[in-house]
Formats: structure tokens, sequence, C-alpha cells
């Protein structure tokens, strides 16, 4: 097994009350699994998926990553997670707003240590892939909202991680490209790479082997596709 | 409007509490170190200036080159100050002040008190100097012998009273003289280059009156309004050729003046404008303690530096918070607001910080006007402030001050595009700023130079304390006064000597530190002197213990010895008067000089040469020196060994009642005298210590602020890096980079300016240490050092924060 959470509550205290952004969520996920995660918006979707990727810290109940329980991971063993293991697709893309295109898809290989020749031809060939060779040079306050979101993509998969966490990554998209994104997904997918990821799209979600749905921070159903 | 602002501001100032604090702090410190140093300085420039006729008073200077020998001297012969009077209309009036060995015992009830603050001078004193009256007659006050004018603490100390007039002060000379007070004085100012509690009439002293070849006399003389003092000094020749020479030819086979200078011998006078003492006179002697032109230029550049370094962290700070403020410019701007009164807003919230730091500073003033006056040396006050154009300077400085450092801030942030700012596009602009990095550097370019400056004085203190210097300063313990013991002097120094824990003793009426008793005497090579054979230097009467005593080496030849009859004409030189001489082998050789009234020539037999020891400040080359056998009673010297000083000091004391009962039991240790020679330089030392301490608390003070703001300008990337795999390390590095880098580049700039500076200041003594590499590498891995500190606390905070918190603050 990957990653199992049991029981996690997670809440704010507003004015005294709390607020529950995910209640009593139990879930578990082998490694190779391609999962969507659905519910309207505000529901906890991204909540869940910051917790997954131990973004973001939860309130009660426990949840082991590779058979170690999260509390016990130190901020080394995370970095070398986030270094080696996982792939962030964000919903707001969360580009270095200070580097231009190349360089954002550049730097998780910088933290691995690759060498220079090699990072070359890695990012050249996630330029090509993502057809935005024309882009390397420009800054991300320099693109449109879809063209951003590709370049999120690119970083997240340029270190082939074994783990992609997607949080709508095709939300800026046109269907085609839509299409293209996860159908990348499907072939990684294929490759052993486990995926969990967000969506508002029926027909995305389908590419996935199993459906989870949200409802104020519960799962309400799960459905294998 | 203007109300407008000021609530503006100060809301503003309230709902950035940190950034508030660290901006007013900074700046009250700043604002406290320029206070106390500009009041230090105003204190410098002040001296002597109470005097009515101050502009017009002028000092007589006394240059004088004689066989190799310089002498510049700060007094001149006694008919001096009358012949100029009597022969040159421009010379208003002259006063002459003697004071001879620097203090006096002077009986309150049944005891004797040694009082310093004593001098002998001419009833024109107070023609020529302003000393208000409290009660009596500048006109006669000192016109007859036997009569004293007092200061009012003096008054107060001796007849518990002001009114002292017609009251008698019993003086400890040979014939007990009873002085009459004739007039009370208010006391004399700090800020003067003399300080007397007591002026004695000049018919008391002395003297073989009327030679013109002595320099004894401190003399000034007041000039006609509208006299050119510069011009005026062209009329010395004719003196010297009318009175001086006809006496010298008297004596010493002395032509013309002519061959004289020929010779490479010099003799010249000149004035200097009384003013000028204080911070230029460097001559011997003076009457008082005077400072230097160069600590009022060091001091003042200080203050500027550091009130610079201020406002360069407002500016900082200010600029930071920009895009804080972004939003609100924004609205304002498409609100209608124009430029100029935006920038009109920005210059008056900084007016108001400067102000609230003003009166911060006025406070730290408060608090450290005695730690500083401890430090530099002085009795300044706090109410000095209070002079209407202090007060005027302290309101003008928020002004000044908040212009200077408001200004680039209120340009920087008034010229944001109002669509620019709504977008929130505008921390970008700031932290690429070459201004900002420039600021930096300056910051860090002034800690540096100050560190290393610290380091240089320190490092010549520390070379002062352990150079060679040719005797023995430790455990030397010199009883002052014992010439008043009479016949009992050698009894005292022998019981003394017989104490445990006394090891040798010596009568040392001649000490190697300065401001003892001194004494030069021409000498001639051969026996009818002329301008070519004839050279001045040091005669010191010693005993033949003197020598072994305090540690001095004896070279060539022996020391003085009983066993040697005929050692009452011995002299033994030191290694300067050996080389000036020029024989190859100076012992066996002869000297002649002139002794007594009658000017007698005595010649004496060199049987030593003495190694080198620095007599005076290690500021001055050792210039030549004799000793010849005799017996100077003044002080006592005992060589002790460290058991119970105390105790020991105890049983002398006693030993010293029981033999004189009603003098003052006073000493020194050798080693401490020593010290005092160097006491400027220590006052350097810790003043440039404390400021370069604040200089970079300050400056430290703004790279915290930056560093804070540029780490929350950078929570969002640090976030996203983190999620990439970047360690708490490479965040950190890449934090700390830029300040690392600015700080090498201060330190660059830094090591030659420093370098410049402190060899200027070395070259000031003959004998001083080297500015190694090492010192240069430690003052920039300070300064690095404690960039990193201060930055990378807030860069491992950030690194260490929660991504998803950063990154939901989008
Ligand atoms: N720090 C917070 N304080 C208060 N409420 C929060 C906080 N973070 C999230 N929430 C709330 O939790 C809920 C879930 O938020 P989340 O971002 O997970 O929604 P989502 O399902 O991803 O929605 P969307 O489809 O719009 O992206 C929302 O109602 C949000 O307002
Ligand atoms: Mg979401």
């Amino acid at each position: 097994m990957l990653l199992e959470l049991k029981n996690i509550f997670k809440w704010v205290t507003v004015g005294g009350n709390r607020v529950f952004l995910l209640k009593d969520v139990n879930l578990q996920v082998q490694e190779g699994e391609f999962i969507s995660i659905m519910g309207p918006s505000g529901s906890g979707k991204s909540t869940m998926l910051n917790v997954i990727g131990m973004l973001d810290g939860f309130d009660e109940g426990e949840y082991n990553f590779l058979h170690e329980s999260v509390h016990k991971l130190k901020e080394k063993q995370r970095a070398q997670l986030y270094k080696q293991y996982i792939g962030f697709v964000f919903q707001q893309y969360h580009l270095i707003d200070e580097l231009t295109v190349y360089e954002n898809i550049e730097t998780p290989l910088l933290y691995q240590d690759v060498k220079s020749s090699e990072r070359k031809a890695m990012v050249a060939d996630m330029l090509d892939r993502f057809n935005i060779v024309g882009k390397k040079d420009l800054f991300p306050a320099q693109l449109s909202g879809g063209q951003q979101q590709l370049v999120g993509i690119a970083r997240a998969l340029i270190a082939k991680p074994k783990l992609i966490l997607a949080d709508e990554p095709t939300g800026n998209l046109n269907s085609k490209q839509g299409e293209e994104i996860m159908d990348l997904f499907t072939q990684l997918n294929k490759e052993g790479v486990t995926i969990i990821q967000v969506t508002h799209s029926e027909k995305n979600a389908a590419y996935a082997g199993r459906t989870i749905h949200l409802l104020d921070g519960r799962i309400e159903q799960q459905v294998t596709n | 409007m203007f109300k407008n602002y000021i609530i503006v501001a100060w809301r503003n100032l309230l709902k950035n509490k940190t950034f508030s604090l660290l901006n007013i702090v900074g700046l009250a410190v700043g604002l406290a170190c320029f206070i106390l140093i500009t009041m230090y300085v105003m204190d410098e420039l002040s001296y002597d200036k109470h005097n009515e006729k101050a502009e017009r008073i002028y000092r007589i200077n006394s240059d004088i080159r004689f066989g190799g020998n310089d002498l510049r001297l700060a007094v001149c012969s006694d008919p001096m100050g009358a012949t100029l009077k009597k022969d040159y209309p421009q010379v208003e009036q002259f006063v002459r002040i003697y004071n001879s060995n620097g203090s006096k015992m002077l009986k309150k009830g049944t005891a004797f008190i040694e009082e310093t603050k004593v001098a002998h001078a001419d009833s024109t004193i107070f023609d020529v100097f302003t000393l208000p009256m409290i009660a009596g007659n500048p006109k006669t006050a000192l016109s007859e012998p036997n009569t004293v004018v007092i200061s009012k603490s003096a008054a107060e100390k001796y007849f518990g009273t002001v009114d002292a007039i017609g009251k008698g002060i019993e003086v400890n000379d040979e014939q007990h003289t009873v002085y009459k007070v004739t007039a009370v004085i208010k006391d004399m100012p700090q800020n003067a280059h003399f300080n007397y509690d007591f002026i004695f009439s000049m018919d008391n002293v002395e003297y073989g009156w009327g030679n013109f070849l002595s320099h004894n006399f401190q003399t000034y003389v007041l000039l006609q309004p509208g006299t050119d003092y510069k011009a005026f000094n062209k009329n010395f020749k004719q003196v010297i050729d009318k009175y001086i020479l006809p006496q010298a030819k008297q004596l010493m086979q002395i032509n013309s003046m002519e061959d004289f200078a020929r010779t490479g011998n010099k003799l010249e006078y000149s004035l200097m404008p009384m003013l000028d003492i204080h911070l230029y006179s460097d001559r011997f002697p003076e009457l008082g303690v005077n400072s230097s032109i160069q600590y009022v230029y060091i001091f003042s550049a200080v203050a500027l530096f550091i009130l610079l370094i201020a406002c360069v962290n407002f500016m900082n700070l200010s600029t930071a918070r920009s895009s804080n403020r972004a939003k609100e410019v924004g609205i304002r701007k498409v609100l209608g607001t124009g430029k100029k009164l935006l920038i009109g807003q920005f210059l008056t919230e900084s007016t108001l910080m400067v102000f609230i730091g003003l009166l911060i500073a006025i406070g730290l003033v408060w608090l450290s006007i005695g730690y500083f006056n401890n430090i530099a040396g002085k009795t300044l006050g706090i109410t000095m402030l209070l002079k209407p154009g202090y007060l005027l300077f302290l309101l003008l400085i928020p002004v000044v001050t908040g212009v200077l450092a408001g200004l680039y801030p209120a340009f920087f942030l008034s010229s944001f595009q109002p669509i620019a700012v709504l977008k929130g596009r505008t921390g970008k602009a700031f932290s690429r700023s070459n201004f900002r990095s420039a600021l930096v550097i300056f910051q860090f370019f002034t800690s540096i130079v100050l560190i290393i400056s610290t380091i240089v004085v320190f490092k010549q203190l520390n070379f002062i304390q352990n150079a060679k210097i040719g005797f023995n300063k430790d455990q030397m313990l010199i009883v002052n006064g014992t010439w008043a013991l009479n016949n009992n002097a050698d009894a005292f120094r022998n019981e003394v000597a017989k104490m445990s824990g006394v090891k040798a003793s010596s009568f040392a009426g001649y000490l190697p530190v300065s401001n003892s008793s001194r004494n030069d005497n021409t000498f001639s090579t051969e026996a009818v002197m002329n301008e070519k054979n004839g050279f001045n230097m040091q005669v010191w009467n010693v005993d033949y213990d003197y020598i072994p005593v305090m540690g001095m080496e004896v070279l060539k030849g022996r020391n003085f010895s009983k066993e040697y009859g005929s050692d009452s004409t011995a002299l033994i030189i030191n290694e300067t008067a050996a080389k000036m001489l020029g024989f190859d082998d100076p012992v066996g050789k002869k000297l002649y000089t002139l002794v007594g009234n009658d000017n007698e020539l005595v010649s004496y037999t060199i049987v030593a040469v003495v190694k080198n020891f620095n007599y005076e400040s290690l500021r001055k080359n050792v210039g030549p020196l004799s000793m010849r056998l005799g017996y100077n009673k003044w002080a006592t010297a005992f060589k002790v060994s460290a058991t119970d000083v105390t105790a020991l000091l105890k049983n002398i004391e006693t030993k010293w009642k029981s033999m004189a009962p009603d003098m003052p039991f006073s000493y020194q240790f050798l080693d401490d005298s020593f010290d005092n020679m160097y006491r400027a330089e220590q006052r350097i030392g810790k003043v440039a210590l404390s400021f370069a301490l604040l200089a970079i608390f300050i400056a430290c003070l703004g790279l915290f602020g930056l560093a804070a703001y540029m780490a929350e300008q950078r929570t969002k990337e640090i976030g996203v890096r983190k999620v990439l795999g970047a360690s708490v390390t490479s965040i950190t590095t890449l934090l700390s980079k830029d300040f690392v880098k600015l700080v090498c580049i201060a330190s660059l700039i830094a090591f030659p300016v420093a370098w410049w500076a402190m060899s200027t200041w070395l070259r000031d003594f003959a004998y001083r240490v080297s500015i190694s590499w090492w010192v240069f590498g430690l003052a920039g891995f300070v300064a690095l050092l404690i960039a990193v500190l201060t930055v990378s606390s807030h860069a491992i905070k950030a690194a260490l924060t929660n991504p998803v918190k950063s990154l939901r603050n989008e």
C-alpha cells in the first residue's frame, strides 16, 4: 500500500465554532492506482489533496505514507519525498514569477543534482512535448492561464515522480489539450506512476480507475470505473 | 489636509508595529549618537570663547633648534611680553603665567593640602582674560607681592564663605609666605585651556629676571583691534637682533643670527591665536590638557555617518514596506490625488517618525550622558541642549532628517502606476532595486570601517602597553613630595627600604613619563661654546641607585659608583645623545656646560652610554638625554614586590605621618602614570568601540527589517521551491546570498578607506604597529557573520513554514 488515511478530521475555528474542512476521511491508495476526486466547489478537494501531499496538516486521525506515520516524518525526509517521489500540479499553477519558463521547469532537477547537460536534454524534451518551445524564455506573467498550467504540469512531470498529485490540471485548457494531458496521465499510469487528480469534469474523471465523491469534507461515495 | 496626513501617518505607524518599531528604534539610537557627538564637538569648539577679547588674544610660541635638538615651546622669556608692549603700539597689553611645579601646599586649618590648580600671573591677567570678579578690584588685585586671587569654590573650601577678601593663605614654601586674598573670581569654565583656583602674584616668583635666553613663561599679548598677527610676526626678527643677540654674544660666541642659522640652528617666535590653542597646540609645556582638531574631525565624521546609517535604514524599511502601501497609493491616485500631494503626505509621515525618534533619542542621551562623559573625558550636561541655538538645531534635525530619509520612499511610492499597483505588481520593482543595494552597501561600509578602526586603535594601545620602553614601569611605587621632608628624606627612604616587600629605592625627581620634572641645558664639545659645537639636551640629577632601580640598561661604560671619587663630574648619556655627538666611542670624552647664575663653564666626562628609554610618550622619538650624579629628592621611587600592596602602602603612610604630620601623603605607580600618557588614545579606542557597536546595531536593525521583508515577499517562491524538494539549507542560502554579496562589496570599498584613515592616525606615533592583513580579514568576517546571522534567522523561519500556508496567501 502506498498511503492510507484513517479517520482524518481537519477543522478551523471561526468565531469560537469549529468549521470542519475534512470529516472522518478514510482512504487507501495502492501503488499504481489512478484516482479522481470530484465534488462541488468548496467541498474540500484541494484540502484533501494538500493533506495527502503533506503540504498541510490535519487535526485528528492517522495518515501513513509508505508505512510510515506522517507525524513522525522529519522536515528533511519530507523534502526528500518531494524531491524524489511526489510531483505536484497546483490549481493556481504556483510558478516562480522571477524565473523563466525554462528555469521553472528546470528547478526540480537542480534539487536532484542532475548534470547540466542532462538537464538541458530533459527540459528540451518537456518543452517539446507540451509544445511550448517558443515560450521558454518568457516569464510566467507573460503567459496565458492555460500556458501557465502546461508549464506547471511539465514541471511536475520532469523529475519522473512515482506519485502525481494534480489539482484541476486541465481547468484552464481547451478540451483537446485536456484530452492530451489525460492521455499522458494514462500513459504514465501504465508505466506504474500513481496519480491522484481533482477534477470537475466527468469525462476526465473517467480516465481514472476509481472516483471519490466529496461533499462538505466527507467522502460521499467511491465508484470504481 | 495636513491633519489628515498626520492621522493617516499615525494609523500606519500603529498598523505596522514591527516595522515602525525597527524604524524608530534605529532612528532614535542614531539620533542619540548624533546628539551626543555634536554636544562633544560643540564643547570642543567652544574653548576660550567666553573671553570677551578672545579674538585679540595671542600666545607667544618659541621654536628653537640648537645642536640638532628641536624644542617647540609654549613659553618664552620673561622680558618678551613687556618688550613687545614697549616697542610696538599694536600690543595693547600682555600677561605672563607661570606655574613651575604645577602644585603648591596650602594650609587649611592645621594641615597642608596639595592644590594643583595654581599659578602665578601678572596683574594684567584681568585686562587680557575675562575672569568675572565676585569681589575685589581687578585693577589692583595682583599688583602687590603676597597677594592671591581665588575662585569661588576655593573660597568656600578654605573659608566656608565667598566673603574671603583680606583673609590669609599660608603656602608651604621656604619662607612660609602668607598670601592675602585680594579678590574672589567666579570659577573658571571647564572649556578653557587653563583652569586655576589660585592665582598668585608674579612678584613672589624667584627668578633671574631679564634673561632673554631662558624660556619659562606662558606669555599672552592683547593686540589692538584690526591688527594682523601674521604680519606682526615679522617684528620678532627685530626683537631678536636688538635684545636677544647681545645677551647670546655675551654667553656664547654667537655673532649674528645668520651664522647661527647657517649651522642648522634656529630661534623663532610667533603668535598663536588663543582660540586655536585647545585644538591645535601640542607644545611644551601646555597649561592644560589640549585636544586635537583631528579628533573633532573624526567625531564629526562618525556622527554624520551614524546619522546617515539611521536615515538609510529608514529609507530601506519605508521603501520595503511600499508594497503594503501600494494599494493605498493606487486608490488615492484613482481618486485623483496628485503626485505632489502624495510626496507631501509621505514626507509628513517620515518627519513624524523622526520626531518620535528624536524624543526617544533625547531620553537616550539623558540616560547615557554619564557614560559618554566618562569615556570621552568630558563634563557635558543635558542642559546644554536647552541653549536657544542648540534647541533650534534640535528642532531642525527631524525636519532635515525626515526630508532626507523620506524623500526617496516618497518619490518611490508616489510614482506607482495605479493599474500596476492594483494588479499587485510592485514588489518586483523594489526587490531588484539597485538603490536599495547601494544603501545596504553604505551601511556595511561604515560598519566595517569602524570595526577596522577599533581593532587598529586597540592594537596600538596594546603595543604601547607592551612596548620595550627601556625601563621597568611595573611595581614601581613613587612617593611624591619627599623634598618636603627636608632632612628626613634620607631617613624616610631608608626606613621604607627596610620594610618587607620593598626591594630597592632611589630618589627620583625626574621620571620617564610625561608631565614630570624636566631640565634641559646647553652643552658643547669644546671649552669655548659657539653655535657650531653647542647643543641642548636633558640633564637629570640622579643618584647611584637610579639606573639599576629603574631597570635601565648600561650599554657601554659603567654606572655611577662610590668607588670613583671623581663621579661628581661624570655624565651618563643615552644612545640618541651619543649618536648626535658622533664620537666613535663616547666613553671618556668631555662635554662642557654653563652652570649657576654666573654662568660658570664646567666640564663633564662621559662614563657610560645608557640604552634609549622612552621618557616621553611613544608619539615622540627619544631625544638626547644625560644624567649626572645629584640628589633630586622631589620624589622617591621604591621597587616593590607584589604581595600585599595595600598593607605596604599603609605602613609607608604611617611612616610618612610620623615624619611629616602636616604634609599630605601622595603616591603613584609608575605604570599608572605611563598609562595616563595614553588616556586620549584609550578614550578614542573606547569611543570608536562604542560607536562601532552602535553603528553595527543600527545597520543590523535595518538588515533585520529588510530580510523580514524579503522573506515575506518571497514566501510563495519559498513554498513552491520546498514542494519541489528544496532543503532548508538551500533556501537559507538562497535568501542570504544577496546580502552576503553586498557585504563583500562593502568590504572591498571599506578596506582601502580604513587603511588610509588608520595610517593617518598612526602617523602621530613615532613608535607604532603596522596594519596587518588579518585586521581586514577579521573585520570583513565579523561583518559577514553579523549579516548572515541577522538574515538567516528570517530565512530559516521562512524555510520551516508549512508550504501550504505560504501558497494559500496568494
Ligand atoms: N484556512 C481556512 N480557513 C477557513 N476556511 C477554509 C480555509 N481553507 C479552506 N477553507 C474552506 O474549506 C473549504 C474547502 O476548500 P477547498 O479549497 O478544499 O475547496 P475545493 O473543493 O478545492 O473547491 P474548488 O473546487 O473551488 O477548488 C472551503 O469552503 C474553504 O472556504
Ligand atoms: Mg480546489
